[in-house]
Parts: C-alpha cells; structure tokens; sequence
C-alpha cells in the first residue's frame, strides 16, 4: 500500500485529530482499518446526530479520516502510513525528552503525560513496537494506584481488537497481571476475566497460539479448581504435593477420554483430536489403569496387561476398525480419519509394544497390513524407517 | 510451478529492500523495529547464495554499531530498546562479515548473562518475558562469542527440558503446547550445549515429520495448520539436528518451496500463490540449503549461519 508524501503541519493535524479522538472517547473498546470507500457506509449506517462528528471533521475540509460510534474506531487506511512515522518520531522525541529531564514541566503537559498519549497512538497502529510498551511499562513501575494497572489492560484488550496475534501486546499483558499480583494481591476477578478475554479472542481465530499460550500462563495465578488434566497428572507424581485423590483423578481422566472419543466419532478426520487421544491413553494405561497395588512402570519396562488394561485396549481396537471404514472415498475427512486411527495405534505399539501381538490376534494379518498400507500411502518414509528398526 | 531457484531475482529483490531508504509501505513501516532481525536474513539469504559482496559492509557494520544500547545489548533499529532477539541477529550480521572483532565481547556478553534467571530460564529484556527462544538466543549468542561459561549451562539445559512435552515437542515454556519454532530453540540450545541425549529422537522426529502435508509437500508448525515455507527452517533444522530427516519426503518439500517463490519480482512467499517478504525468502533458501540443493551454501542447521563462518569461528582464537 503505497501513500505519497505528508507535509509537516498534515501530520501533525491527523496525529492531533487521532489523539484527540481516543481522549475524547475513554470507552472505546474496538478499533480497525477501513477503507476510506467504507467510511460513506459507515455514515449512511450511523444515525445523523452522532455527536463526534463534528469534532472529528478536520477544520479545512478535507475527507474524514477517523471515524468514531458506539466506542468503536475506525482509521482511514490512505493516512496509516504517514500517522505511523510520524506519531513514531514523536513518540521517540517524548521519549528522550522523559529520559532526560524526568517528569518536570512548565506546561500541564508533562513529559510523562506526552509519553502515555504518543504511545498509545502509536501501538494502535504498530502493536509491536517494543519500545513504546517498555516506556509505559517504565512509567507505569512508578505509579501505586491500581486503576492505573487496570487501565493498562483496557488499552492492550483495544489494541488486540485489531491485533489479536501481536505478542508484545500479550506479553505487556503478563507483566500487567505479574505487576498487579505482586503489589496488590491478586483479584481472582482479573484472571477469571483474563481468561475470558483469551476464549472471546479465541473464538474468533481459533488457532491462535499466542492466546492460548497466555491462558496457559494464567493457570499459575488461578485457584486450584481451576488447574487443567497435566497439572492433575503432575500432582499424582509430586511427593506429598496431593491436589487431587487418585479416585477423582481417575474419574476426571475417564470422563475425558470418553469426550474425546465422542469428538473423535462426530468431528470426523480432526488431526489434534486424535493426538490429544495418544497423550490420554497412553497415561491411563500407564497410571489409571494400573491396579492400586502395581506400581506404574518406568519408561522401558515392560506394562503388565491386566484386565481392565486388556479391555480398555479392546476398545481402542474396536475404535480403530470403525475409524477405518471408509464409507465414502470422495470425503477427504474418512481418508483422514482412517489415516489418524492407523497412526495412533501405531504410535501406541511403539509405547507399548506387547499392543501388537494383541493387534494382530484381534485383527488378523490381513486387516493389519491395511492399517499399515494406509500409513504407508501417506507418511511412507514414516513407516520404512520405524519397521524396519 | 516452478523447477529451479531463481536465484538473481532473490538477490535483486533482497538489494531492493535494503536499498530502501525512506519507508513507503505500511508493511515496512511497522517491521521497522525489527530492522535487525531483517538485516539477518537479508544478508544470511545472500551469503547463501555466495552474494555476500553485493552489500557495503561498512554501510551495514556502522549501522548496527548504532543500534547496540548501553546495556550492550542490540536494538531492532537505531534509538530503540535492546532486547536479546536483536541482539543475537546483531551477532551472527558481523559473524557474516568476519566482523566478531570490533565488538566489546564482554560487554555483550554481560548483557546476555544478566538475563539469566533462578532456575535457568532466560528473559528477553529487562522487563522479563520468559520463553525457551531467549535460551537458544542467548546460548547461541554466547557460544558464537565463546563466552558459554558465563552462564549456568546446566540450569539452562534444565530448564529447557523441562519444557519437554509428552509429544516430545517443546513449547514456550513449561506445559505450553508444542510449536515446531520452539522445538528449533530448544533442540538447537541442546545441540550446541552437546545435550542432544536429552531429547527423545523418535518421539520428536514422530511429532516433526507429521507435520508435513503429503498433498503439497509443505510442513506446518503444529497440527490442523496449513503448511508453510518457514517452517521448511524450523521443523527441518530440528529434524537434521536429531538425525531423523529421512523420514519426511525431502523432493516433495523441495517443490514446495520452488513453487512458493515470485518467478518475475523474486521472494519467497509462505506458500505457493501468496505475497512474498524477506522472512520467508530467508527461510526457504536456508531450508533448501539444508535440503541440499544446488548453488546454495550448506547452512548449519543450530547456528543457523553458513556453515563457513561457523568454521572460521570455531577455529579461530
């Protein structure tokens, strides 16, 4: 997106109008960037006595560039990269000036207040511009009143509205929570609606890594109930560190894998359903599944096949054979299936390879050759180099 | 489709980016703190490709020069803060040109040893953030300046097992979900720390040739994600460095990221069809380099840099 050059005096007008706009609206809760053809569709949506409008129209007459309704922003697309530099420069200007002289000023607008408004022009815009988060985050150590905190998690929820990928942004957040938790306590309040940031975000890209990194690291501050099934797992294995009595580890392990299973046999051909499937059984043969009196195995030794284990094994069996019945050739989502099951059971057998011998009784020599042929067809180096160890 | 690397319209496309003074793309303008970062595969990119020369080494040494912060560490760009990932593309710009020298190695050093937390993780600056990339950083970093003993090895070795999930991946930190860049980190940290034992190569090797999609020949970086170009680095490197790449379909990747290259401008894209840009033009070269394709320098697969320079490096005083 090429944009041609900008005066001085333009630049400093549409930083003027953009700051202008987000102090006049402390609410605002989404922004984006719009194409200046939208900004006519906007008008015509939005009723005619939006209050702002006046105040957003530039003195000579010039098109719109912000637009401002229902605490949502929108900036002209044509001016991003002339607001950009320049709102940087200045930001960069405030910035030493903060370093050098600290906070004392002539003026009611103080270095430190400079700092705050430039930055957060500019990470509206560049979300990860490191810099301007570790000026804010110098000045913000320095204050003592929560709200201060509380309105940092404000901005950096604003600025995820446009950028839900940006990772200092997440990062900024994590310090914000460190901070509030070190010198305030932790209001459980803060993480549950944290948490619930994560999933509104993460509804909308599911497969956004950063998002359900950052929950993740939020398990550390919740309360105990809140803890997910590796922490029940772990808790089992700490010396005297017991959150959970093998009883309802057990249970809550058994109502997982039959949740998966049900996802497994509805969400057809869904890859990560049958990896969390490997990490799920492969645990509940080795920890659950074991009577009390065994002791569960190191890594290498050999797993004592008892009943409920032999069943259990049984069972996946009979998941696999159904997995591999492809009604239909045409849907790629049964060939993925069948594929998934047959790797799953394979990576099993590597686990735990007394699994074959119960395989091939099971299925017979014809059927395991199929599930091997269907490895075979798509991961063909895979299977050369692991049967032939 | 593509059949062969086109590698002038790379090098022109590579030299026009550098060449670019005043920022006039969005794009350009909000990377520019990251300037460093891709300085380093601008100019890894071209020493691959035996191009080295075309650039003024002195234009591109003074101008990392300015960007190194009081602290010692480096910036993305000239004024801003410094921070590890800046830092070490810093290192590995002059390691390009033979230039390790004119650094104040203990100062650097320092900055990176400073990082160093309790229990063996790194931050990534003053403010903090953990996460196991800041432990390659700052062993690669370290080693490269043969300065490794100014950390505790062997609590930085622990803590990035510790992030082992059991998939075998690594994430961010420990019990975060495995990503093919963490897995490159961490396995990269322990390559160089000679801790290689430590990984479970099959279960590892398992998790990392999935990751490729049989129809385009692409890897991706995790499960249910589309294949691209730049994982062609991170899961590959990975791979060579735990001695299981026979076990993807090599020729398959190799067309895949022929196929995502700009035959008329150059570039590489993330996949075939899409816009190119210098990150994943970097990580597709490298990655053909570690394929073994011809007319492209062998790249060491930890370091992450000409296996050349890592030679003069590690036989030099």
């Amino acid at each position: 997106m090429k944009q041609g050059p900008c005066s001085e005096e333009d630049c400093f007008s549409l930083l003027k109008q953009f700051e202008h706009v987000l102090e006049s609206d402390p609410l605002i809760d989404e922004v984006g960037f719009i194409h200046p053809s939208q900004f006519i569709m906007l008008d015509e949506e939005a009723s005619s006595s939006n209050v702002y409008q006046n105040e957003v129209q530039p003195n000579n007459g010039t098109s719109r560039k912000f637009w401002n309704k229902d605490h949502k922003l929108g900036i002209s697309t044509d001016i991003l990269v002339q607001l950009c530099k320049y709102a940087k420069h200045v930001f960069l200007l405030a910035l030493d000036e903060y370093k050098c002289h600290g906070n004392i000023s002539c003026s009611p607008c103080t270095p430190e207040s400079e700092v705050m408004k430039h930055s957060q022009a500019v990470l509206l815009l560049s979300s990860d511009f490191g810099t301007a988060w570790n000026a804010r985050k110098l000045i913000l150590s320095k204050k003592d009143q929560l709200s201060a905190f509380t309105e940092e998690l404000r901005l950096s929820g604003l600025i995820l509205s446009n950028s839900p990928k940006s990772e200092s942004t997440w990062s900024h957040r994590r310090w914000i929570i460190k901070m509030i938790s070190q010198r305030f306590s932790t209001p459980q309040e803060i993480i549950t609606k944290e948490s619930e940031l994560v999933e509104s975000i993460g509804e909308r890209s599911k497969m956004n890594y950063r998002a359900w990194y950052h929950r993740c690291w939020l398990v550390s501050y919740m309360e105990i109930e809140q803890r997910l099934m590796l922490k029940i797992l772990e808790s089992l294995y700490v010396k005297g560190g017991n959150a959970y009595d093998k009883s309802e580890a057990r249970k809550i392990w058994k109502e997982e894998l039959d949740w998966n299973k049900e996802l497994v046999e509805r969400y057809v051909g869904r890859e990560a359903l049958w990896l969390h499937r490997r990490f799920l059984s492969l645990n509940w043969i080795m920890y659950f599944a074991c009577n009390d009196s065994d002791v569960s195995p190191e890594p290498g030794e050999s797993i004592i096949i008892n009943e409920e284990i032999a069943i259990f094994i049984d069972n996946e069996i009979q998941l696999l054979e159904s997995s591999m019945t492809v009604p239909d050739t045409k849907f790629e989502d049964f060939q993925a299936q069948a594929l998934h099951a047959a790797v799953y059971m394979l990576w099993l057998t590597k686990k735990m390879p007394e699994l074959w011998r119960m395989l091939e009784e099971k299925l017979g020599t014809e059927k395991v050759k199929c599930v091997m042929s269907t490895i075979a067809l798509e991961r063909p180096s895979l299977l050369h180099h692991l049967v032939n160890v | 489709m593509a059949d062969k690397l086109v590698a002038d319209k790379h090098l022109r496309y590579i030299l026009n980016l550098m060449a670019e003074k005043k920022k006039e793309s969005f794009e350009s303008v909000v990377m520019d703190h990251l300037r460093m970062n891709g300085a380093y595969w601008g100019l890894t990119t071209l020493s691959l490709l035996d191009k080295l020369g075309s650039v003024s080494e002195d234009e591109v040494v003074s101008w990392v020069m300015t960007c190194q912060h009081e602290s010692g560490g480096f910036a993305g760009n000239t004024g801003h803060d410094p921070h590890v990932l800046y830092t070490l593309s810093a290192v590995q710009i002059l390691a390009l040109f033979d230039k390790l020298n004119i650094l104040d190695v203990e100062k650097v050093s320092n900055y990176i040893a400073g990082l160093q937390n309790e229990d063996g993780s790194f931050s990534g600056d003053i403010w903090g953030e953990v996460d196991t990339r800041f432990s390659y950083i700052a062993i690669c970093c370290l080693s490269i300046l043969k300065c490794l003993d100014k950390i505790n090895v062997k609590k930085a070795v622990d803590y990035i097992v510790s992030c082992k999930n059991l998939d075998g991946g690594f994430g961010c930190s420990p019990g975060a979900e495995s990503h093919a860049g963490q897995i490159f980190c961490c396995v990269g940290a322990l390559a160089i720390t000679g801790n290689l034992h430590r990984v479970d190569k099959d279960l590892l090797g398992w998790w990392l040739c999935e990751r490729q999609d049989y129809e385009s020949g692409g890897l991706n970086g995790r499960p249910e994600k589309l294949p691209d170009v730049c994982y062609s680095w991170w899961v590959l490197s990975s791979l060579i460095m735990i001695d299981r790449v026979h076990w993807i379909e090599k020729a398959k990747l190799v067309k895949f990221i022929l196929d995502s290259q700009d035959m008329d401008n150059g570039g590489i894209s993330d996949r075939p069809s899409y816009t190119v840009d210098i990150f994943h033009t970097y990580f597709g070269v490298a990655g053909l380099s570690l394929l073994e394709y011809p007319g492209v320098k062998t790249i060491d697969p930890a370091y992450a840099l000409p296996v050349h320079v890592i030679n003069r490096i590690l036989f030099t005083k």
